[in-house]
């Protein structure tokens, strides 16, 4: 078979890649102090055994980078991929450029979990982990109830799934809403969390998620060649030798198991699910094999962005990494639909 | 939360038209300079409302726990008829007082109908709520603001507050005195000299506290430089990354916000920091130092003698 536009492909993966290598060095070196990337190399040289320890670093900055910063990037490249695949395999599942992770409940049904506890007063119980584990209960049971309601006997409607999605949400909402109505100083802590953030969060958070990052990864690469041929429509994929309903299925489960991680981590932040597969579509086009490695690209590079400006743009003091993304990707998203509107028209 | 973000706003505006102008007196009772004021006094308020209480109050409502606090400070506690509720705890026999909180989004104002019926001739209040304060004063209620940037202004707050109740007398000697131990809780401070702290409201987010408040005005009188001074918000959420590289030598913080020093030096990046290496965590009251009222002199020499400069 052969690929046209195989070349540039492989340029706009380079492009991705080399735009998030540079972002993470920069998100490494910049905040309150600066540290040069020579300095970190150094740094983790000797933590890692090569060399002896680096002169001329002080124990501020080496705490700084080894407990702060660099748990914070990874985090932010994690979190980034997690969305931005959960969002391709909703917007895959449901046919639907405009689904992501929220639209079935699971941003909510995370915000419900981590509320509760912070409100019980386990806001830093296990180092933020009691809210991470509740985030990630509540997201799944929200996902297997939206599932098992949208659900008629073996397969599932989307139409119905979705529906099914914004009603639950809705009921969430409101649950959630007569938690917060029962807490006091904790509102910082919810607050916090519904506008997401990546501040206090250490090495345990980022050890956490990697595993269900790369077994979700695993499974969108598997997904990924049915989820081409369900494009062209049910039947279509059932009469190509697809088993629709178990795709769905495991397009739900691995979809979900992402979002939740990133969520329980990060709280909730909008607009990286919905935007980075759209916009790298655009860019690589609709086959889903090579959507994913440059979602995996993209995603890291847009949350770690994001994630720099919070923390610099009002230095020292912080911005909610939701209210970033989703004011700096609301916008931009905006404009792509006009742009490509525009493009249309111009062909037509 | 509505409520309290337009009530930090008001608050925001108010400072800056305080710190704009060239400090006009706050507030200025009609009844001359004699301390014995006599009614009615109109005085202007923190939210810019003009209020006159005709007649000596005696249905006090207090609709924060530090207003509560001043009021049974002014020997006024018979007068009390209603609180905000459950935080009105000092002293003991507010905790008596009926409630009359509980209402709206956040459990945050106070219900319309149980302050009515309480009939009060006068209603102390902190900013935030301009809604259910309007709602009152439409039904005839002196609703009274009162705001303290920093001691100073508490002060002339408790004076104001004496001048409305016909308490004017009690509020000066109150004033007075507490002017008098600050003083020389600050200058054992300054002789000491300024030790370098970190105040913590709440963690996680990190959140601490601006130059604009009330609490890093205790913390500069009790001889500490907070590393907080280039905030531009009041509660700004603050970056681990710059408090590391600040290194204060004392971290505050309240049992509302860490249940222990040894939870503190657990989190990721806290180890750095010298006030937590060198086990200079203090742990102090946060009722003492975040309601303004007239134990925050009891606060005040807590953190003094918590910073050593006591």
């Amino acid at each position: 078979m052969t690929r046209p536009g195989a070349r540039r492909f492989r340029r706009t993966i380079l492009i991705l890649a080399v735009a998030l290598v540079v972002t993470v060095l920069i998100a490494v070196a910049v905040g309150a102090v600066w540290i040069a990337p020579g300095t970190t190399l150094r740094v983790l040289g000797w933590k890692l055994g090569f060399t002896g320890h680096p002169d001329g670093v002080d124990r501020a900055t080496e705490v700084i980078l080894l407990q702060l910063r660099l748990p914070r990037v990874a985090l932010a490249v994690l979190v980034g991929a997690a969305l931005g695949l959960s969002g391709m395999l909703f917007q895959g599942l449901f046919r639907n450029p405009l689904a992501d992770p929220a639209v079935i409940g699971v941003s909510s049904g995370a915000a419900l979990g981590a509320i509760v506890v912070i409100v019980l007063g386990g806001a830093s119980l296990a180092g933020g982990l009691a809210v991470s584990g509740a985030a990630f209960i509540g997201a799944f049971l929200t996902t297997f109830l939206v599932y098992g309601i949208a659900r008629v006997g073996p397969s599932v409607q989307v139409t119905t799934l979705l529906l099914a999605g914004i009603a639950v949400a809705a009921t969430i909402s409101a649950l959630m809403s007569v938690v917060m109505s029962f807490s006091g100083e904790q509102i910082r802590s919810i607050y916090f969390w519904l506008l997401g953030g990546l501040g206090a969060r250490g090495w345990n958070s980022v050890v956490v998620v990697v595993p269900f990052v790369v077994a979700g990864a695993g499974a969108t690469l598997l997904l990924a060649r049915d989820m081409n041929l369900v494009s062209l429509g049910e039947e279509r994929a059932s009469q190509l030798g697809v088993e629709v309903a178990s795709f769905k299925r495991r397009s739900i489960a691995a979809g979900a198991l992402l979002a939740a991680a990133a969520v329980s981590v990060a709280g909730v932040i909008g607009f990286v699910g919905l935007m980075t597969p759209h916009l790298l579509r655009l860019l690589v086009g609709a086959d889903h094999r090579r959507l994913l490695p440059a979602v995996l690209l993209g995603g890291p590079l847009f949350v770690v962005l994001a994630d720099l400006a919070a923390r610099t743009v009002l230095a020292p003091e912080e911005l909610p990494l939701g209210a970033v993304t989703a004011l700096v990707g609301a916008p931009f998203f905006l404009w792509l639909l006009r742009h490509e509107r525009g493009r249309a028209a111009g062909v037509a | 939360m509505i409520h309290r973000l337009i009530g930090g706003i008001a608050a925001v505006l108010l400072l800056l038209a305080s710190c704009g102008e060239s400090a006009p007196p706050r507030s200025a009772p009609t009844g001359g300079s004699s301390p014995v004021a006599a009614f009615p006094v109109t005085i202007t308020d923190d939210d810019g409302v003009d209020v006159t209480i005709d007649a000596e109050p005696h249905r006090i409502v207090t609709f924060a726990p530090s207003m509560t606090e001043i009021v049974y400070a002014l020997g006024l506690g018979d007068r009390l008829v209603g609180v905000s509720g459950p935080f009105d705890d000092y002293p003991a026999a507010a905790k008596d007082v009926e409630e009359v909180g509980g209402a709206g989004d956040f459990g945050v104002d106070p219900t319309i109908e149980k302050v009515v019926s309480l009939e009060p001739d006068l209603f102390l209040t902190i900013p935030g709520g301009d809604q259910w304060k309007q709602r009152l004063r439409d039904l005839d209620i002196p609703v009274v603001t009162l705001h303290a940037d920093d001691l100073d202004d508490l002060l002339g707050d408790i004076e104001t507050t004496g001048e409305l109740t016909g308490a004017a007398e009690e509020a000066q000697l109150l004033a007075q005195r507490m002017r008098a131990e600050a003083d020389a809780i600050a200058k054992s401070a300054q002789e000491v000299g300024p030790i370098t702290c970190f105040f913590e409201v709440y963690y996680p987010p990190l959140t601490t506290v601006g130059p604009h408040t009330f609490i890093f005005d205790l913390l500069e009188r009790a001889g500490c430089d907070p590393v907080t001074d280039a905030a531009k918000t009041d509660y700004p959420e603050w970056s681990v990354d710059a408090l590391v590289d600040e290194g204060p030598e004392v971290y505050v913080v309240t049992p509302e916000s860490a249940t222990s020093v040894a939870a503190v030096a657990k989190r990721p990046g806290f180890g750095a920091i010298p006030a937590i290496e060198d086990g200079r965590v203090v742990l102090v009251n946060g009722d003492l130092v975040t309601r303004a009222g007239p134990r925050v002199i009891q606060g005040l020499r807590q953190l003094a003698e918590a910073l050593g400069t006591a």
